[in-house]
Parts: structure tokens; C-alpha cells; sequence
């Protein structure tokens, strides 16, 4: 688990930030904008390393 | 228990060799997806921006459009050539106007076209784009098919196919890469080899969700062009089969305006997306063929075509699309991005970024690898539980 956590929980909070835009305007889009916002604060939390 | 092991050095071995030939047979050409898709999430506003979008004149209030007959010939007479081959609209970014491709025969190929956008409710042509390619024409036929037709559309799609397996055997790496390290961690005290495998592997899997919808999505949607020939021959053939031995509709046609509000009271429930003119591909020689479309992010994605007799203007067969068509068609919003506002087609675009990135560092590294030779196989080995260099050896000499 502390090897494939991240993996999957990143992946399952993709596809339902992919999924929740197509179920409906307004408040859909607005939760599909926040989970889709997750994996790049994830990229850019640890990426930022890269520079160090 | 050493030959458990052994066997296991050898099975990251293939996959290794897996991920090694499908990335590097695929990689050029998905940068070159990567670099023409990032305008293309944004084709609406840069066409904006290049001052291709109409200013539409708002209408007097209570005025209604005019009839679709009377605008088309208003439009159609501006110009010497007479065949209408499509009409369409655009509901929800363009209302009030009327998109028209005309040409000197239905069957005149794409490049003979001529373009006009109408205002329904004056009557009054407000452009005549050219039909030429333009920079984000250009951008988008890059992307879809290398400017090489059908057979570059299919060759993409292999490609697209390769990247997927390059995904699927990179998340397999990633198991004993990462297995004694926690996530995310960068390197950077060690060389730039590994600092560079760190941040391909945690871009890589941040994006391993979003890379593989798009790419399956983008594999999908090449084959667009067969599933359309498989549908013409099957269902559309199937809902003419009465006309079949009817000469091709010629004289002056049933009216458009109650082609298409024939069609709507068929499906009330749906908008018109577009009119395709008898003759022409996505027709039959006797029809209209009226394009609906759902009203929902969802349903406007699946179209329902309703075969119009262009002669008597009565419906003949309206059906849904086969599963195949559906599929295509549902699929396209996850590989556009187009569907969540401008917030999405952001992040559509650092996602995209992302992938570069995988995609340069992945070059990278191989380039790495060949001057240390296989030093990283035999590090993601190491890395895997109870092995020793000494087995991975013994299993070296065993080939």
C-alpha cells in the first residue's frame, strides 16, 4: 500500500474529475475542476524537488 | 527460492525491453501530438483571438429568425455555385446563426467547398471564410493524420496504441523502481541520471490516468473513418432500402424549415446539429439526412440521424447509431477537454505539459542508458527484495 496508495488514489480522483464534468454543468464542473486540480498540486508538490 | 527470483529479475527484464521498443517507436510522434494538441484545447479562443469570431448584431427585440429556406438562398445566390451540401448550427456558441457549405455538386470534393455564415434573423451573409488552411488548420490535421490522410489517421492510432503499452509497462517498472523508496522522491543529491528517473516516474505516474483516457480516447477516434463506411453500408443502407432503385432526387427540393421541424417532432427532445443535402457522404441520394443531438454535456455527444425524403419532405426512418458510432462519439469530449470550461482545457494543458515532460526525460534517459549500459536494469533489479547483483549475474550467464 505505501507503494501503489498514491498510484491508485491518483488515478481514481482523475477519472472521477474526468467523469464529473460530463454529468452536468455548474456545480458538476466545479468539483471536477478541484479533483482535477489534485494530481497537479501532486506534480507540482513533489516535482518542485527536481529544482533543489 | 533463487530460481523464484531469478525468474523475477528476468520478467522486469521483458517488461523493461517492452517499455524500452514501444516508447522509443512511438515517442516522436507522440511529442508532435503533444505539441499540435496544446493550441488545439484552446481552438476557440485562439480563433478569437485571431479575430475569426462574429460579432452578431442582436436582433430587435421579438423579431424571430427567418425561415431556414429563405436564408439559405439569400446566401446560396451570393455565389455561382448551387449545390448546398450541409447546413448546420451551433445552439449554444453561435445562436442565430447558420453555417452553409456549398459547392458545384453535392459529390464536389472538400477542397472545391465554399463556406457561409448567415444571420437567421436578417437574412444577411456575415462571413465567407476561406476555405484554406490556416495555422490551426493546419495544427489540427498535424494531430489527427500528419497531413496524410486515412493512412497517417490509422498510423496514429497505432501509435497511440504503442503509447498505451509504453504506459502499462511503465507502471509495471514502476513496482520494483520505487519499491524501497517512498513517493515522490527526487534525487538530486545522486547524479542527474537518477534525478532524471525520479521525475519521469513521478510524472509519470501522476498522469498515468489522465495520459491513458486521452490516448485510448485519441486511439478510439482514429478509427472514425471506418466506422462511418461499416454504417453507411449496414444501417444507413438499410433505412433507404425503399429508394434503392430511384434515380437521384433532382429539381427543386422539399423545404429545409420543415425538414428540420419534421425531424424535431420526431425527437422532441433533441436540437438540430446539422443538414446534410442528398448526394453528399453523409446522406443517401434521396434524402436530407437532419443530425439530432441531446441537450445535455452527455447526450449532445450522441447523435440520431432522421432521414428526410427531399422530395415529399415526409420522415422515412430515424434510428439510432450503432454501438460503434456511440462509442466514437462519446468518447471525443475526453480526449478534446472540451467539456468543463476553461478551468478544464488548463488543466487539459498542464497535463499535456506533463507528458512532455515524461516524453523528453523518457528520450533522456535512454540516451543515458546506452552510456552506462544496462546499470539502470540492473539498479531496478537490485532495488527488487532478496536479490543480489551476484544472481542477477548468475541469470546473465545462464542466457
Amino acid at each position: 500500500m505505501k507503494l501503489w496508495g498514491m498510484p491508485i488514489l491518483l488515478s481514481v480522483i482523475t477519472i472521477i474529475g474526468l467523469l464529473l464534468a460530463i454529468m452536468g454543468l455548474g456545480i458538476w464542473h466545479l468539483l471536477s475542476w478541484v479533483f482535477l486540480s489534485y494530481p497537479v498540486y501532486v506534480m507540482i508538490r513533489y516535482g518542485i524537488n527536481y529544482f533543489r | 527460492m533463487i530460481n523464484q527470483v531469478g525468474m523475477k529479475a528476468k520478467t522486469i527484464k521483458k517488461w523493461f525491453e517492452v517499455h524500452k521498443w514501444t516508447s522509443l517507436i512511438c515517442t516522436v510522434f507522440l511529442l508532435m501530438l503533444c505539441l499540435t494538441g496544446l493550441p488545439l484545447i484552446f481552438y476557440e479562443e485562439i480563433d478569437h483571438l485571431l479575430g475569426k469570431e462574429l460579432e452578431m448584431p442582436a436582433a430587435a427585440p421579438g423579431s424571430k429568425p427567418l425561415s431556414k429556406d429563405v436564408v439559405l438562398e439569400a446566401g446560396v445566390s451570393t455565389l455561382p455555385v448551387k449545390a448546398v451540401k450541409y447546413v448546420s448550427w451551433d445552439v449554444k456558441e453561435h445562436p442565430g446563426q447558420m453555417f452553409v457549405v456549398v459547392a458545384d455538386s453535392a459529390e464536389a470534393p472538400i477542397e472545391a467547398d465554399h463556406y457561409l455564415t448567415m444571420n437567421e434573423y436578417s437574412g444577411k451573409v456575415m462571413d465567407t471564410p476561406p476555405n484554406e488552411m490556416d495555422f490551426m488548420l493546419v495544427m489540427y490535421y498535424l494531430h489527427v493524420e500528419m497531413l496524410a490522410g486515412l493512412p497517417g489517421k490509422l498510423f496514429l492510432g497505432f501509435m497511440g496504441f504503442l503509447f498505451f503499452v509504453a504506459i502499462v509497462s511503465g507502471v509495471v517498472l514502476y513496482g520494483p523502481i520505487m519499491k524501497r523508496f517512498d513517493f515522490g522522491m527526487i534525487r538530486t543529491e545522486k547524479s542527474s541520471r537518477l534525478k532524471w528517473l525520479d521525475l519521469h516516474n513521478l510524472l509519470g505516474i501522476v498522469t498515468l490516468a489522465w495520459a491513458s483516457v486521452v490516448g485510448l480516447t485519441g486511439v478510439i477516434n482514429t478509427l472514425v473513418d471506418p466506422a462511418l463506411e461499416r454504417w453507411k453500408a449496414s444501417q444507413l443502407a438499410e433505412m433507404v432500402a425503399g429508394y434503392k432503385d430511384q434515380p437521384r432526387v433532382t429539381g427543386t427540393l422539399s423545404s429545409l424549415d420543415a425538414a428540420v421541424k419534421r425531424a424535431k417532432a420526431a425527437a422532441p427532445e433533441m436540437e438540430v446539429s446539422f443538414v446534410a443535402y442528398p448526394g453528399t457522404v453523409y446522406s443517401s441520394k434521396y434524402h436530407y439526412a437532419v443530425y439530432l443531438i441531446g441537450n445535455t454535456p452527455l447526450t449532445s455527444r450522441i447523435i440520431k440521424p432522421a432521414l428526410i425524403d427531399a422530395k415529399t419532405g415526409e420522415l422515412t426512418d430515424m434510428r439510432d447509431l450503432p454501438w460503434y458510432l456511440k462509442t466514437i462519439f462519446i468518447s471525443q469530449p475526453f480526449h478534446f477537454g472540451d467539456y468543463g470550461g476553461m478551468p478544464m482545457k488548463v488543466l487539459w494543458a498542464i497535463f499535456d505539459l506533463a507528458t512532455i515532460m515524461v516524453l523528453i526525460s523518457g528520450i533522456y534517459l535512454w540516451i543515458a542508458r546506452r552510456k552506462s549500459k544496462s546499470a539502470q536494469l540492473k539498479r531496478i533489479i537490485e532495488t527488487s527484495e532478496s536479490l543480489t547483483l551476484s544472481t542477477v549475474g548468475d541469470d546473465a550467464a545462464e542466457k
